[in-house]
């Protein structure tokens, strides 16, 4: 049986590791190769490193930092941050990164996620979804003042071959009040491919909640690893005990 | 491509000499023979022709019995027959066709850890726990059921790993799956020692 996914989300600005509230006031959180040789030793599913400001800072991200980051990790690690080419994938996926993670391209140049699809397999595209609410729906949360429904932008970018969906719920992000809910039962339907929700994940109770109430099978968390005692192990013991699908460590 | 640096980092945990080649003199000298990949079929098979290395393969691993690890689409390039994205022929080395996951309502990509079911095979002693990564939308439907050492299910019964005297060949990715996958790798090396 498939096990749910207890993914670790580390943001950071290419040097350190931050964390954001509703994608604003980062804070410093630490030292991210130090980070992915705790998150190696403790074994946990799979990592996600993204570097939130490279795009808006037109830069690529820091490869050498990204390269000590590969080296700690023995399990499945996804990389974001400033991918603008085939080259930028490319030269991540050479060092090491199972999966892409793409969100500004997704929205500027779609042509380019096809593209990258035939060349480099859809499983290792995944695109960031970050949705804000708003009175009349979810919409795509973006610094080009696009209006982009998330009811039209994931089937749209499961069209071009997108391998996985990161749903991150911007009014949540860094308030560990638990999981926009109501968000993901929308966008599950809207995909056949993997979903990884992020944005909230405060208790253990709240990763319960979200794996009882929707059909989903990946989760991302930062804020309760970086700010409460809780590990993500502390977490399976949670779903274990309530009978969700996890491979706790033997 | 792709996951050959993680492949890579996994042998070099287990110090073991290693080396990224297409050159027929370095395979030929080559005490083992690893073929991962990422991508499509038609992608991966047309690499390997480009640069010859499908004639390599065959005199390597069928006529002289060299070990071979093929992971995921290494995996899958061995079979008759790939479909990703036209149908088009593998190195066929085991018979048998690659297709689509279809009607496992399921998610597709069959992506995350799940636990495998272990046919009797020497390579998976001393993994106490037999969860590994999988990420894949194609799957081989192996036709001689004697060569399938393990299976998995996701909706449906799929080849988890093919054993035929000196070939290995693994769906998910030993090198992603830490303490199993890295036992899996050794017992590989070990058995074939």
């Amino acid at each position: 049986m498939l096990k749910v996914r207890i993914i670790p989300v580390l943001t950071f600005n290419g040097f350190g590791l931050i964390k954001t509230k509703q994608f604003s006031n980062p804070r410093m959180v630490g030292n991210p190769v130090q980070a992915a040789r705790v998150y190696n030793s403790r074994g946990v599913d799979e990592l996600a490193f993204i570097d939130i400001y490279a795009s808006k800072q037109k830069r690529s991200t820091n490869l050498p930092v990204i390269r000590d980051i590969l080296k700690e990790c023995f399990m499945p690690v996804s990389i974001g941050g400033g991918i603008s080419t085939l080259e930028d994938i490319n030269n991540l996926l050479k060092i090491g990164a199972d999966k892409v993670i793409i969100k500004k391209l997704a929205l500027t140049n779609p042509d380019l996620i096809k593209e990258a699809v035939n060349f480099f397999g859809s499983q290792c595209i995944t695109i960031a979804t970050d949705a804000k609410k708003y009175e009349n729906g979810y919409f795509i949360y973006n610094e080009f003042g696009m209006l982009y429904d998330v009811k039209e932008f994931i089937p749209q970018m499961e069209d071009l071959g997108a391998g996985e969906f990161i749903v991150n719920s911007v009014d949540n992000d860094g308030l560990m009040n638990g999981f926009d809910i109501s968000l993901i039962l929308q966008c599950e339907k809207l995909t056949k491919v993997p979903i990884v929700a992020v944005g909230g994940g405060g208790l253990p109770g709240h990763f319960t909640e979200l794996f009882s109430k929707t059909g989903i099978e990946a989760v991302g968390a930062a804020s309760i690893f970086h700010f409460s005692q809780y590990t993500p192990n502390d977490i399976k013991i949670e779903l274990n005990n309530n009978g969700i699908p996890i491979r706790v460590r033997v | 491509m792709g996951n050959v640096a993680s492949v890579q980092k996994a042998l070099n945990y287990l110090k073991l000499e290693n080396e990224v080649t297409k050159d027929a003199v370095r395979i030929e000298k080559a005490k083992y023979i690893i073929l991962p990949g990422v991508g499509s079929f038609q992608q991966g098979i047309s690499n390997l022709r480009k640069d010859g290395l499908d004639a390599i393969l065959n005199v390597q691993v069928l006529d002289k019995k060299k070990p071979f690890l093929g992971i995921c689409l290494g995996m899958q390039l061995i079979a008759s027959i790939g479909t990703e994205p036209d149908e088009c022929e593998g190195l066929n080395w085991i018979q048998g066709m690659v297709t689509r996951l279809q009607d496992t309502g399921k998610r597709v990509p069959h992506l995350g850890w799940n636990n495998i079911e272990v046919h009797d095979s020497p390579f998976f002693k001393n993994i106490p726990d037999l969860n590994f990564y999988f990420i894949h939308s194609y799957h081989f439907q192996v036709k001689d059921e004697s060569c399938i050492s393990a299976t998995v299910n996701y909706g449906m019964e799929i080849v988890a790993a093919i054993h035929k005297e000196n070939i290995l060949a693994t769906q998910f990715h030993p090198e992603k799956s830490q303490q199993a996958g890295i036992q899996l790798m050794k017992n590989f090396f070990e058995y074939f020692a």
